[in-house]
C-alpha cells in the first residue's frame, strides 16, 4: 500500500513542482483515506488519495490518463477495481480546501492489525513549525521541523524552542552505475543533506545534552520519502570515524522499534558516567539528530511527467547500487555533516566541564569562609539565606541551587520558535497539513 | 676620594630639599586609614563578598563579581600632590560564574578570597609564589595570581600587605642606610660592592637611619651594577641608589615613597633616553593605572629627571654610532605619554621630549661610556648634581 501511495504522492508533486508556486503560503491539503465497507472481508482495504487547494490548479484529470494508466498496468489489476469512498467522508475536507482537483481510489490486500477501541480512529498531521530550506540548484523546501518534546517544568512560557534549525550541508555528485544506466537511468545525480537537531536548546548554552538517536532519511527528487538503501545505511556505522565526531559508537535500532520510520534509525552509544554523583544530579537534555538526504536529478531529455516518474522509481530501484557506487563520497559528506553539527555539542560538553569543575571550587571556597568563620552573624545570614540548618546543609543547597541556575541559564535568541508560538497558539497560519 | 670633601657638590641639592620641604603636602590620613583597616575589618569585607554569593543563590540568580577596572585610563584622574588615582565611580569588569570563558577566574578568585581569609585569621603571611604553587592546576600561571591579588586589593580597597600576601621583592639598595626589618633584623645598606634586596615587607621597616642628601633611582640592574663597581656611594656619599630592575615592583615603589617619607631629600631618576626609560621614571613619581587604587601610598610626585636627558645627548655631543633611531613602537610610546595628564604641568619633560621626537633618536645611559669608561660615574653624575642639571 505505501508503494502505491508514494506513486500517487509522487505524482502530485511533480504536478506542483511543474506548476508555478505563487508564493510558499498558498494552502493546499492532502488526504489519504483508508477504509473499509461494512461487511467486507477485513483482508480488503481500500484507500483514495484526494488533492485540493489553489495549489492543485491546473492539474488536468485527461492529461492525467497516461500516467495514470502507466501506473495501472505497473501494479496488479484488481487494486483499481475499487468502490468510491462516501461523499461525507470527503465533505470535510473539501470544505477546508476547494474542490477536488485530484481523486484517486484503489484497493489492495493487505494484512495489517488495527486495535481501534471500538471508536474511529482519526490523526491528522500536522506541521506545527515549519521552516524553508534553500538546497542548491533547487526550488527551497519547507520543511517540518516541529518538536513534541515537551519543555521541562522548569523553562517559563515563551521560552522554550518549539522546532528546530535545519543546517544544510554540501552537495554531493553522484556518478550513476552502469546497471543503472543500462536500465534507462541518465543524467545528473546528487544528492543534499541537510541536519536538524532536535530539541533546540540553542536558548540555553549552559544546558548538558546528550545525543541518542541519529535518524537518515532519503527523499528522492520529487520530495516523496522513500525507503533507504537498508545494506549502505546497515553497514554505515563501520565506515564513519565515531572517534572524530566525538561518538563512543553508532548501533542501528532494530526495526520493530520504528515501524513506521522510512529511514534508517542509529542508536548513540552513551559514555559511562564516571562520577555517580554528578550521574543523579544532572540529566542531560537528550536530544535526536535527523539527517535528510534530498536527491537531485536532473536530465534535459527527461521532460515529460510519465519520464520523470519512472526515473524516480528507477532511482528508488538502483538507490542502494548507487550510493554504493559512491560510497567514499557520500561517507565523507555524511562524516562531514555529522562532525559539523557535533562540534557544537562537543563544544557544549567542554564548557560544561569548565563550569562543573568551577563550580566545585566556588562552592568549597564559599563552604570553608562560612564554616571557619567566628561571625555569628554572618553565619546566620548564609544559613537564613538559603533557610537551612547547618553547613552541610548549606553546601547541598548552595551546589543544587548554581547548578539550576547555571544550567537554565536563559539567553533568547530571534531565530528560535519560542515567542512567536506563544503569541499565536491556536493560530492555523502557522499550521499545514502536510504528509 | 670622598664627595663629603667637596662642600660645593651638594649645595644644589640642598637648595633643592629646602624648596621640597616647603612644598610637601603632608598626608597624615593615608597612614591612618592604614593602621584602621583591622584585620577584623578585612574578615568581614571578605565576609560580605560570600554572603552576597549566598543572597544570588538564594534568590535563584546566578552571582556576579564586580571587579574595579584596573585598566582603563578612563577609570583614573590625576591629581598633582598624589599622582594617577583611581575615580570613585569607575567602571567594573563582571566576572560571570554563568559564563564558560569567566567562571574559571570567579574560581580562582573565591579560592584566592579563602586563602586571604586564613592568612588573615591566623595572622600568617604567604608570597604570592606560595599562592600559585598550592594550586598550579587551578591558576595556571604566576600572573594570574599576582593579576587577582592586585584585584581583591582594589575591590576590597585594602593594601595587599594588609592582606598578607607578600611579594618577593626585585629590587636592590645601597648607600647610606640602616633600618630594622619588622622581625628585629638590622639592614646595613653601607657596603659599598654588594647591593642589600628590597625587603617584602615594607610596612614593617623601621628605625630608618640615614644622612644621605639624595636619593637615585636606578632604571637598569646594569646601570645599578656599574655604578656599585664604580664606588658610587662612596664618590657621592652620603646618597641611596635603589633600582627596582626596570618596571618597579610595588615593593621597590613603596621603598622609594618610604624613603621620601622619612628623610625628605631629593629623589632623582636616572633612566636611558628612550620613550621606556621614560615612563619607567612616570611610574615612580605619579603610578600606573594598574595601581592607582593605592597610589597614595606609592607615588612621590616630587621625582626628578637628572639623566639621561635628551638635551645631554646633544650638550656632550655623545657619538652619533652610540645612538638609536627611534622605533614605530618608540614613536607611538611618545605620543602617548605626551598626551598623558601629567606632563601639561612638567613643560621642561615635555621639553626634553619632543627634543627625542625631533632628532628621531634615543639612547641608553651606557652610551655615555663612548666618551669615557667612567664619564657616568666620575663626570656626569657629579656634575648634573653639583649643577643642578636635573628637570
Amino acid at each position: 500500500m505505501l508503494r502505491e501511495i508514494q506513486q500517487v504522492l509522487r505524482l502530485i508533486m511533480l504536478l506542483g513542482k511543474q506548476k508555478p508556486q505563487h508564493g510558499l503560503n498558498t494552502e493546499r491539503g492532502l488526504l489519504v483515506l483508508l477504509w473499509t465497507e461494512t461487511g467486507a472481508s477485513v483482508q480488503s482495504l481500500n484507500c483514495t488519495v484526494a488533492a485540493a487547494g489553489p495549489w492543485s490548479t491546473g492539474i488536468k484529470m485527461e492529461a492525467l490518463q497516461p500516467v495514470l494508466t502507466d501506473l495501472k498496468e505497473s501494479m496488479f489489476p484488481c487494486m483499481w477495481s475499487s468502490p468510491q469512498p462516501d461523499p461525507e467522508e470527503l465533505c470535510a475536507f473539501t470544505d477546508l480546501y476547494g474542490s477536488l482537483r485530484l481523486l484517486l481510489s484503489f484497493q489492495i490486500n493487505i494484512h495489517l492489525k488495527f486495535k481501534l477501541n471500538q471508536q474511529t480512529f482519526q490523526r491528522d498531521l500536522r506541521v506545527k513549525v515549519k521552516s524553508t530550506v534553500a538546497l542548491a540548484n533547487q526550488p527551497s523546501r519547507i520543511l517540518d521541523v516541529t518538536c513534541s518534546t515537551q519543555p521541562p517544568e522548569c523553562v517559563k512560557k515563551g521560552c522554550w524552542c518549539q522546532g528546530g534549525h535545519p543546517v544544510v550541508g554540501g552537495m554531493v555528485p553522484l556518478s550513476i552505475p552502469p546497471k543503472a544506466m543500462d536500465q534507462g537511468l541518465f543524467g545528473e545525480l546528487s544528492i543534499q543533506p541537510v541536519t536538524l537537531l532536535s530539541p533546540c536548546v540553542l536558548q540555553y548554552p549552559n544546558l548538558a545534552t546528550q545525543l541518542t538517536h541519529i535518524k537518515v532519511l532519503v527523499f528522492g527528487p520529487s520530495n516523496v520519502p522513500v525507503a533507504g538503501p537498508s545494506t549502505f545505511f546497515q553497514n554505515l556505522p563501520a565506515h564513519l570515524d565515531c572517534q572524530e565526531l566525538g561518538l563512543h559508537g553508532l548501533h542501528c535500532s532494530s526495526f520493530k522499534d520504528h515501524v513506521h520510520s522510512s529511514g534508517m534509525v542509529y542508536t548513540v552509544e552513551q559514555e559511562p558516567c564516571k562520577d555517580p554523583e554528578q550521574e543523579s544530579s544532572l540529566l542531560p537534555m537528550q536530544q535526536s539528530l535527523r539527517l535528510y538526504l534530498f536527491l537531485q536529478h536532473s536530465d534535459p531529455f527527461n521532460c515529460h511527467l510519465s519520464d520523470l516518474m519512472a526515473t524516480e522509481v528507477l532511482i528508488e530501484h538502483y538507490l542502494e547500487d548507487i550510493l554504493n557506487n559512491n560510497r567514499q563520497s557520500v561517507t565523507k559528506a555524511l562524516q562531514t555533516e555529522l562532525q559539523n553539527t557535533l562540534k557544537a555539542q562537543n563544544r557544549r560538553k567542554k564548557d560544561q566541564e569548565k563550569l562543573r569543575s568551577a563550580a566545585e571550587v566556588i562552592l568549597s571556597s564559599s563552604i570553608s569562609v562560612v564554616s571557619c568563620s567566628s561571625n555569628v552573624d554572618f553565619r546566620t545570614a548564609c544559613l537564613n539565606s538559603m533557610k537551612v540548618r547547618d553547613t552541610h546543609d548549606l553546601s547541598a543547597s548552595l551546589r543544587e541551587s548554581l547548578r539550576r541556575v547555571t544550567s537554565w541559564k536563559f539567553t533568547p535568541r530571534d531565530r528560535c520558535h519560542s515567542a512567536q508560538m506563544e503569541e499565536h497558539p491556536e493560530s492555523d497560519v502557522a499550521t499545514r497539513r502536510e504528509i | 676620594m670622598m664627595g663629603s670633601c667637596e662642600a660645593g657638590l651638594f649645595t644644589e641639592i640642598d637648595k633643592l630639599r629646602a624648596e621640597l620641604v616647603n612644598n610637601v603636602e603632608v598626608m597624615p590620613g593615608c597612614q591612618r586609614d592604614e593602621e584602621e583597616i583591622t584585620y577584623r575589618e578585612i574578615l568581614s569585607r571578605i565576609e560580605n563578598v560570600i554572603l552576597g554569593i549566598v543572597t544570588s543563590l538564594s534568590k535563584d540568580e546566578n552571582p556576579v563579581l564586580a571587579l574595579p577596572n584596573r585598566s582603563s585610563w578612563a577609570n583614573v584622574s590625576f591629581d598633582s600632590a598624589i599622582g594617577l588615582q583611581m575615580n570613585s565611580g569607575s567602571s567594573v569588569t563582571s566576572i560571570r560564574s554563568d559564563s564558560p570563558s569567566s567562571v574559571r577566574k570567579f574560581g580562582q578568585i573565591l579560592k584566592i578570597f579563602l586563602v586571604i581569609y586564613k592568612l588573615v585569621q591566623s595572622n600568617s603571611y604567604a608570597t604570592k609564589r606560595d599562592i600559585y604553587y598550592n594550586n598550579t592546576q587551578l591558576f595556571g600561571s604566576q600572573k594570574t595570581v599576582d593579576n587577582i591579588v592586585d584585584d581583591i586589593s582594589c575591590m576590597l580597597k585594602v593594601p595587599r600587605r594588609s592582606l598578607h600576601v607578600m611579594a618577593t621583592s626585585k629590587g636592590l639598595i645601597s648607600g647610606d642606610l640602616c633600618y630594622l626589618e619588622e622581625d628585629g633584623t638590622r639592614i646595613d645598606c653601607r657596603s659599598g660592592s654588594a647591593a642589600v634586596a628590597v625587603s617584602s615587607n615594607i610596612g614593617g621597616i623601621r628605625n630608618i637611619v640615614s644622612s644621605a642628601k639624595f636619593v637615585m633611582i636606578v632604571e637598569k640592574d646594569a646601570t645599578f651594577q656599574r655604578l656599585l663597581d664604580d664606588d658610587f656611594c662612596a664618590k657621592l656619599s652620603p646618597c641611596i641608589i635603589i633600582t627596582g630592575k626596570g618596571v618597579p615592583d610595588v615593593n621597590s615603589r613603596l621603598m622609594v615613597r618610604k624613603l621620601w617619607d622619612t628623610l625628605h631629600i631629593p629623589i632623582f631618576a636616572l633612566v636611558d633616553a628612550d620613550p621606556h626609560g621614560i615612563e619607567i621614571m612616570c611610574i615612580y613619581k605619579y603610578g600606573s593605572v594598574a595601581m592607582s587604587f593605592e597610589a597614595h601610598n606609592l607615588t612621590v610626585p616630587s621625582v626628578m629627571w637628572l639623566g639621561l636627558l635628551p638635551s645631554d645627548l646633544q650638550r656632550l655631543r655623545v657619538p652619533e654610532d652610540a645612538l638609536i633611531p627611534l622605533t614605530k613602537r618608540d614613536e607611538n610610546k611618545l605620543s602617548s605619554l605626551l598626551k598623558r595628564p601629567y606632563l601639561t604641568s612638567q613643560p621642561d619633560w615635555q621639553k626634553e621630549m619632543e627634543l627625542m621626537r625631533q632628532t628621531q633618536v634615543k639612547a641608553e645611559i651606557q652610551s655615555l661610556a663612548a666618551i669615557a669608561p667612567d664619564f657616568l660615574t666620575n663626570i656626569y653624575l657629579p656634575n648634573k648634581l653639583r649643577y643642578g642639571g636635573w628637570v
